[in-house]
């Protein structure tokens, strides 16, 4: 990088150019924070409980859906597609406008949409346990905390907020000043992230299997995650009833290693 | 284009019991470009039932054109209505799109049907139409959101739809809701959870921990794939929550 010059004696348009140097230095430096930041919410380390959830992955395989790699890869492309479709709209939204109102109109709205009561539970949880995560980890944004206590101490079920997990996270990536391309392309990631992981512990695929199809997935996901972003919320639709169903009948399971 | 409207107003006599409605199509099916818009009052204190005579046809789509059925109705207090039409088959390269929106109040209770098929699969058609989409939305008192469903199917998309559907060949949704209709709600509920337990278990390649053991141990899928689901606002005295299935078919 070019060192600063001194700004003494320079023609109008070199101190232009000085202050678009200073600019780009800031902003590159707000840029460096935010990805501590993002990789931090990115991070399967962060404690919100992704990790009970299967996605439906245990039920298509005790439906025989699923018995190796290729139905697996399959399946997360069905996952993707439908997450995208159904829940980057609410992503998108919470990011972009990332207020107490806007946020509980959101998560009424999801909680009608998610008619599957294994899906509608299971967002429910991630969602609690990344607002709590998020209040407490970044705290000079304060308004997460606040928001978060007024929804808590609303009362039993008169139902303002569930704490679905789509909104929460868009909610947080917003307050945090993640733009909403990469807040939407992030919950595509973690959905990716987390039914891989789960894949590896229904045994489906080893961990170094997993981590290569993750990256070979890339593409799709990315792909999906384009086709799919920036849409109002009227256009949030399920495009997988079937792996809808299944992920329904999780609660039939005998024996079941996850929450969903 | 044709513009036509019919209102009904008296089906019978004050002292019915139920009132049966059937929707009739000129010939039985719609065509590329038709669009059908129907609105429904169901008064307080009365049942009415709406249906079809066989199930609806969607023909072929000319150039991008989509044709579409659109419903709104309104039940009252006291009152069930039951939307139980027979399920749309979409043609090869059909374009349909449907939209249902039921207004309800605290103690109305409603039965939908909402089912479709992959196509004229005797004719070798399955799931080879190109667009549906089909719109399910109740609104409780004050348009509070009470269940909102929307089901796309296009085909260009990351899979065929024929690959997503797993040689399944009816998805069917059911909604039962309402006070009037607790009873059913929990046999459903009870005899879906029964049959799917039988249904899924942990298949015999991997049996290690789980020594469940079944006599046909194959790798077939279920005939069929059901799941349950409770939904809605919970009331003091009685569950206005109900229960939708799901149900693929081969």
């Amino acid at each position: 990088m070019d060192d600063s010059l001194e700004a003494e004696g320079l023609s109008p348009m070199e101190e232009d150019l000085v202050e678009t140097d200073r600019k780009r230095k800031r902003n590159a430096s707000i840029d460096s924070t935010l990805q501590w930041s993002q990789w931090q919410l990115l991070d399967s380390i962060l404690p919100t409980g992704g990790f009970a959830h299967s996605f439906g992955l245990e039920a298509a395989i005790q439906a025989r859906l699923v018995s190796g790699p290729d139905d697996l890869k399959s399946y997360i492309i069905d996952l993707l597609d439908n997450t995208g479709s159904l829940l980057l709209p609410f992503v998108h939204s919470s990011t972009m406008n990332p207020t107490l109102e806007n946020w509980q109109k959101l998560d009424r709205i999801l909680d009608a949409t998610l008619t599957n009561e294994v899906g509608r539970k299971a967002s429910i949880s991630q969602g609690s346990s990344l607002m709590r995560v998020a209040a407490a980890v970044f705290t000079e944004i304060p308004s997460l905390k606040s928001m978060r206590d007024v929804c808590l101490g609303s009362g039993s079920r008169s139902g303002v907020v569930c704490f679905h997990h789509a909104p929460v996270f868009g909610l947080t990536c917003g307050l945090v000043g993640i733009d909403s391309r990469s807040s939407q392309r992030g919950f595509m990631f973690v959905t990716m992230r987390d039914v891989i992981s789960a894949a590896t512990r229904l045994n489906i695929v080893g961990p170094m299997g997993a981590a290569i199809l993750q990256h070979q997935m890339a593409p799709v996901a990315e792909a999906l995650s384009q086709k799919w972003m920036d849409r109002p919320l009227e256009d949030a639709s399920q495009t997988a009833p079937l792996l809808d169903t299944i992920q329904g009948s999780h609660a039939y399971l005998f024996s079941r290693l996850f929450c969903s | 284009m044709e513009k036509g409207k019919v209102v009904v107003e008296k089906v019978g006599p004050s002292d019915t019991d139920a009132a049966w409605i059937y929707s009739l199509t000129y010939g039985g099916g719609i065509v590329s470009g038709d669009s059908i818009s129907v609105e429904f009052t169901v008064g307080d204190g009365c049942t009415a039932v709406l249906t079809t005579q066989a199930s609806t046809k969607v023909y072929k789509s000319m150039g991008s054109n989509c044709s579409e059925q659109v419903l709104e109705a309104r039940i009252g207090s006291g009152s069930l209505f039951a939307l139980i039409p027979d399920p749309v088959t979409c043609f090869s390269t059909a374009r349909y799109s449907q939209k249902q929106v039921f207004r309800v109040v605290s103690d109305s209770s409603l039965v939908i049907v909402d089912w479709f098929t992959s196509g004229r699969h005797e004719s070798g058609e399955k799931w080879d139409f190109e667009h549906y989409r089909s719109t399910n939305h109740i609104f409780s008192e004050g348009d509070q959101p009470v269940f909102l469903d929307t089901v796309l199917l296009e085909q260009g998309g990351a899979t065929r739809i024929a690959e997503r559907m797993h040689d399944y060949q009816v998805i069917a949704m059911v909604i039962i809701y309402g006070p009037k209709l607790k009873h059913v709600q929990d046999q459903v509920q009870e005899n879906v959870k029964k049959m799917m337990s039988q249904q899924l278990y942990v298949p015999s390649t991997r049996l290690g921990r789980h020594g469940k053991t079944n006599s046909d141990h194959c790798l077939t899928r279920p005939a069929f794939i059901a799941s349950c689901s409770v939904f809605g606002p919970k009331v003091l005295t009685y569950d206005l929550s109900a229960t939708m299935l799901l149900l693929e078919i081969v």
